[in-house]
């Protein structure tokens, strides 16, 4: 469906993507993901034709479109701001772009009317200037606009940012549920990885214009293909020499002159003996109460381990409490040391 | 790609409008603004003795030989006169009205605010008619002191004290949202920590509105140095009258004229230069800014010492009487007789509308005893000829200079904001005007078109009978660029990029882009820049004095003769009386204009439609009772339409 090929992209004499490559299947949603400044915003305006690459092409369909203006694209975007037109009110900013189109009103009228069901937006709401809208319903509209062209594919640039979180979390849920009953091919930026991981069908991180990973959140979560991966999505712990030094006393096989880095929910503590599962001794320092899951903070001596325990509420442990801290070496995510990036 | 049709791009079209674009700036930019300017500068140093030679240095040795000196000097006093008075006054009613808790606060800033309505020849020929010689409060007092001498507001105490309060509108316009943009938490900061009110303001509040100061008080020293109307009326020999009297004289009378005016020009502009360059300078390094995340609204500090409170209170209530007593009397005075104006006395029983609408004729005794009568001689506003003329000039100039100012801009600063080095000296070329004193411009246009050898503008005289008000034209607008472009430049900033984006994305041209989506965004701002531009050339002076034509007599310039014309051979009878009606008029259109630009210009599109759906509810409830009337009483329908 959509494939970048080698792209580079400079401003100036700073090279914002190096060799970006990347295929993305008919109708799946693909997330770009990464810090501030990484390159996945770029690259989202390299596909809608914002950006022209300074180098690789950039295919839809088999369709070279490196080169075509972005109003020839056919790719609809939702901006971060929405970028809903304010002097508009709701059914005009719909039915901006097929006005453009030049199409007949009792069309426009009636594409207008049926996106707009779609989204949930009544006749009263069209009618509104944008401003009157709530955050969620602005969105709507601009989900709406993005779509009532048809486009082949949307693009969404972190269209959640701007909203609290409760709110964020509610759209979330709306957005991956239209996206369903689209059926469209859509490429969503975020830094969020909470976002990435429970909306994507595959994500790519992005890290200082390169792509770390692509795979599907199961991949980049419990298999990260590099150390700003591991250390980017989700929390972790990395573990330090004296306890890996430790663990490789007690008959594990890990490589001293590597990074180990191990999830906080694959940490246990006090839990009953198990074959591969290797105990260190410890000390509750902190304890954080989440409801479903508590996090313990856990000194072992060289250094303190996050832990992150299911709440049974029946174990649970003070500060001070002695613990032990089982840990298997199966669960690790091991990575040469090349420097001290991302080193917790 | 479902099969959507692709448009043409229309690029071709884009680079021949940026073409043209690009020579119009330049014709601009070089027509009218860098040659006049230039042709002024060197005609200083090209005056000829009476033998035909050419000596450079001729003015230069007149001005230092202190023949001309005076006049710089004098203007250079009122500057800094005008800077400590003018900033006394305009912190003193700002913070009146907005920090300390003064009772009647609401009605004092009306009062206070009254500059923004009539400004210019209207309000000096308002505190003329209120202390000058033969003023309402001079005759009063000397009628109870014979001695009293009437000419005490003349000359320089009389500019500076009518300037200081002309010139607070700066004060109470920007001051004002510097105060009201103060984070309060600051203040309760300082008192929790024990610092008493007063050490507050001075340690606190001051600092943080020490930048709008600054630029506050450099404007005032511009306005100062550039003082036109005050001096004129009032008679203070300073710059500007000079120039405008060199401007019109001729080398029978005086040696070298223009060159002289010429230079005083340039000596005008190398302060103004200066002045913004410090300004500038200053401005770069930047403002305090809140850092606070959640601002508190600023509450009045109430005064806890009952003396201090009751001076305060005297205080604030005397300026009152300083700033409303003018209006109130030219607004009374508009509606009184002829007699009455003429006596400056109220005459409680005799109000009449003859100084707004109509015409009367005039009856008066001849020195051989016999009755004459001067048909129409008693006329108002809308009745006079040349009042009316004056209106309608003004109005026509005005209108054509202050939209064409905003054209310019528009399309200016949509280039700026996409052409980031090319538009950076478009921009430049567009504030020029603003490094130079207005009458710097006119006064060149006045000379370097006054010739038929001037090529790009076809070899016509552009200061010749009636093409003059096309020379205004381009004077006015060339004037109001650099405000134009500031406040229309703000507005392009308040513009969301993504916004472009979007409409590009959705297949729009660039020029569709900008018809559809962008101008409609900048459209109430460029309103308010026109509305505020129409505004000031309306009641506009300077230029139309230093023009000084017969075809191009502008309302400020009939309202300044007025007087001077007043009873003359038993015409212009009312002269008096319709220069206040004149300032009326002023003030009403002043007023209507900012309640436009900052009341109904400054609603978003869901205010319009709340506004909108409001009326609709109005007028269906409306509607439904007088249907219901219509049913319910019987014969309804008939007593309705009568109704």
């Amino acid at each position: 469906m959509i494939r970048l090929n080698d792209i580079v992209v400079k401003f100036g004499d700073f090279t914002a993507l190096h060799n970006i490559n990347v295929h993305v299947k008919e109708g799946e949603f693909f997330t770009f993901l990464g810090p501030s400044g990484c390159g996945k915003t770029t690259t989202l305006r390299t596909l809608t034709g914002f950006i022209e690459p300074v180098q690789g092409s950039v295919f839809v369909r088999g369709k070279d479109i490196t080169h075509v203006p972005i109003e020839e694209r056919n790719i609809g975007i939702v901006f971060q701001s929405y970028a809903l037109f304010p002097t508009m009110t709701v059914y005009d900013n719909i039915a901006f772009g097929l006005k453009v189109r030049k199409m007949k009103k009792p069309e426009i009228d009636e594409k207008v009317r049926t996106i707009a069901k779609k989204v949930d937006l009544t006749d009263e709401q069209l009618k509104k200037a944008v401003s009157q809208l709530s955050g969620g319903q602005q969105q709507r509209v601009a989900i709406a606009r993005a779509l009532v062209t048809e486009p082949a594919i949307i693009c969404l640039d972190e269209p959640l940012s701007n909203l609290d979180a409760k709110l964020r979390v509610q759209l979330r849920e709306e957005l991956k549920k239209m996206q369903k009953d689209f059926g469209i091919t859509s490429i969503y930026v975020t830094h969020d990885q909470e976002e990435a991981l429970t909306l994507s069908d595959r994500i790519a991180v992005f890290n200082k214009g390169v792509i770390e990973q692509i795979g599907t959140p199961n991949e980049v979560y419990n298999h990260s293909a590099t150390e700003f991966v591991c250390n980017f999505i989700g929390d972790i712990n990395r573990l330090s020499d004296e306890l890996v030094q430790k663990l490789a006393a007690g008959g594990a096989e890990i490589d001293p002159g590597a990074h180990h880095y191990i999830r906080l929910e694959r940490v246990h503590v006090n839990e009953p003996e198990r074959a591969g599962v290797l105990t260190v001794p410890g000390t509750v320092s902190m304890r954080e109460y989440y409801g479903l899951y508590i996090k313990y903070y856990i000194d072992v001596g060289s250094q303190t381990l996050k832990v992150m325990e299911r709440n049974d509420g029946v174990r649970i442990y003070d500060e001070g409490d002695g613990v032990t801290v089982g840990i298997d070496p199966a669960d690790l995510m091991s990575y040469p040391a090349k420097g001290e990036e991302g080193a917790q | 790609m479902n099969g959507t049709l692709a448009r043409p791009r229309p690029l071709d079209t884009a680079k021949a409008l940026q073409l043209i674009g690009a020579l119009f700036f330049a014709y601009l930019f070089f027509g009218f603004m860098l040659l006049p300017c230039l042709n002024t500068l060197t005609s200083i140093f090209t005056t000829r003795n009476a033998a035909g030679e050419v000596e450079p240095f001729a003015v230069i040795r007149f001005f230092l030989a202190g023949n001309m000196a005076k006049f710089v000097w004098n203007s250079l006093k009122l500057a800094l006169c005008l800077i400590v008075t003018v900033n006394v006054v305009g912190i003193s009613i700002v913070l009146l009205t907005e920090y300390f808790d003064i009772k009647g606060a609401r009605i004092l800033r009306l009062g206070y605010m009254t500059t923004l309505i009539y400004s210019g020849v209207a309000l000096v020929t308002g505190y003329m008619f209120l202390y000058a010689g033969d003023g309402i409060l001079t005759t009063a007092i000397k009628e109870v002191n014979p001695d009293f001498d009437p000419t005490w507001f003349s000359g320089f105490n009389a500019v500076l004290f009518t300037m200081t309060f002309a010139c607070t509108s700066n004060h109470a316009l920007f001051l004002r949202n510097a105060i009201r943009g103060i984070d309060y938490n600051t203040v309760e900061a300082a008192r929790n920590m024990g610092a008493k009110p007063f050490k507050v303001l001075f340690q606190v509040v001051f600092p943080t509105l020490l930048p709008t100061l600054f630029s506050l008080t450099v404007m005032t020293f511009i306005t100062g140095l550039c003082a036109m109307s005050a001096p004129t009326l009032l008679g203070y020999d300073s710059i500007n009258p000079e120039i405008v009297r060199l401007a019109g004289s001729s080398v029978a009378d005086e040696a070298f004229p223009q060159a002289r005016a010429a230079l005083l020009s340039i000596i005008l502009a190398c302060f103004t230069i200066v002045l913004l360059t410090v300004l500038s300078s200053y401005e770069r390094k930047g403002h305090y800014l809140s850092v606070s995340k959640t601002k508190a609204k600023l509450q009045k500090q109430k005064i806890t010492n009952p003396v201090a409170n009751v001076l305060a209170h005297i205080y604030a209530y005397v300026l009152f009487i300083i700033y409303m007593t003018p209006v109130v009397m030219i607004v009374v005075f508009s509606f009184q007789t002829y007699s009455a104006v003429r006596m400056r006395k109220l005459d409680l029983s005799n109000w009449t509308l003859l100084n707004y609408f109509g015409q009367a004729d005039y009856s008066y005794l001849t020195s051989r005893g016999t009755y004459k009568t001067r048909a129409g001689s008693i006329s108002g506003v809308f009745a006079n000829e040349a009042t009316l003329g004056g209106i309608q000039t003004s109005f026509v100039l005005s209108v054509l200079a202050a939209a064409l100012a905003c054209v310019i801009v528009v399309v200016a600063c949509n280039y700026i904001f996409k052409h980031k080095k090319t538009g950076t000296v478009l921009e430049y070329a567009l504030l020029f005007p603003w490094l130079l004193p207005t009458i710097l411009i006119c006064y060149s246009y006045r000379v370097f078109f006054n010739s038929d050898g001037v090529w790009y503008v076809f070899g016509r005289n552009l200061y010749y009978a009636d093409a003059v008000r096309i020379l205004m034209v381009i004077a006015y607008t060339v004037v109001r660029l650099p405000f134009s472009l500031r406040m229309v430049k703000a507005a392009f900033y308040a513009i969301d990029e993504e916004l472009e984006d979007a409409a590009r994305n959705l297949g729009a041209s660039p020029v569709r882009t900008f018809l559809k989506v962008k101008l409609p965004i900048i459209l109430p701002s460029v309103l308010a820049v026109f509305a505020l531009n129409f505004n000031y050339l309306f009641t506009e002076y300077d230029m139309g004095a230093t023009f000084a034509s017969t075809y191009g007599t502008t309302y400020a310039m009939v309202i300044q003769s007025m007087t001077r014309e007043e009873g003359l051979y038993g015409y212009n009878i009312n002269a008096s009386g319709r220069r206040c009606a004149s300032t009326v008029f002023i003030m009403l259109v002043s007023g209507l204009i900012l309640y436009l630009v900052y009341g109904v210009g400054a609603r978003d599109l869901s205010e319009r439609l709340e506004a909108r759906a409001r009326w609709r509810r109005r007028w269906e409830k409306l509607s439904g009772k007088a249907a219901k009337e219509t049913t319910e009483t019987p014969g309804g329908k008939e007593t309705k339409a009568e109704t």
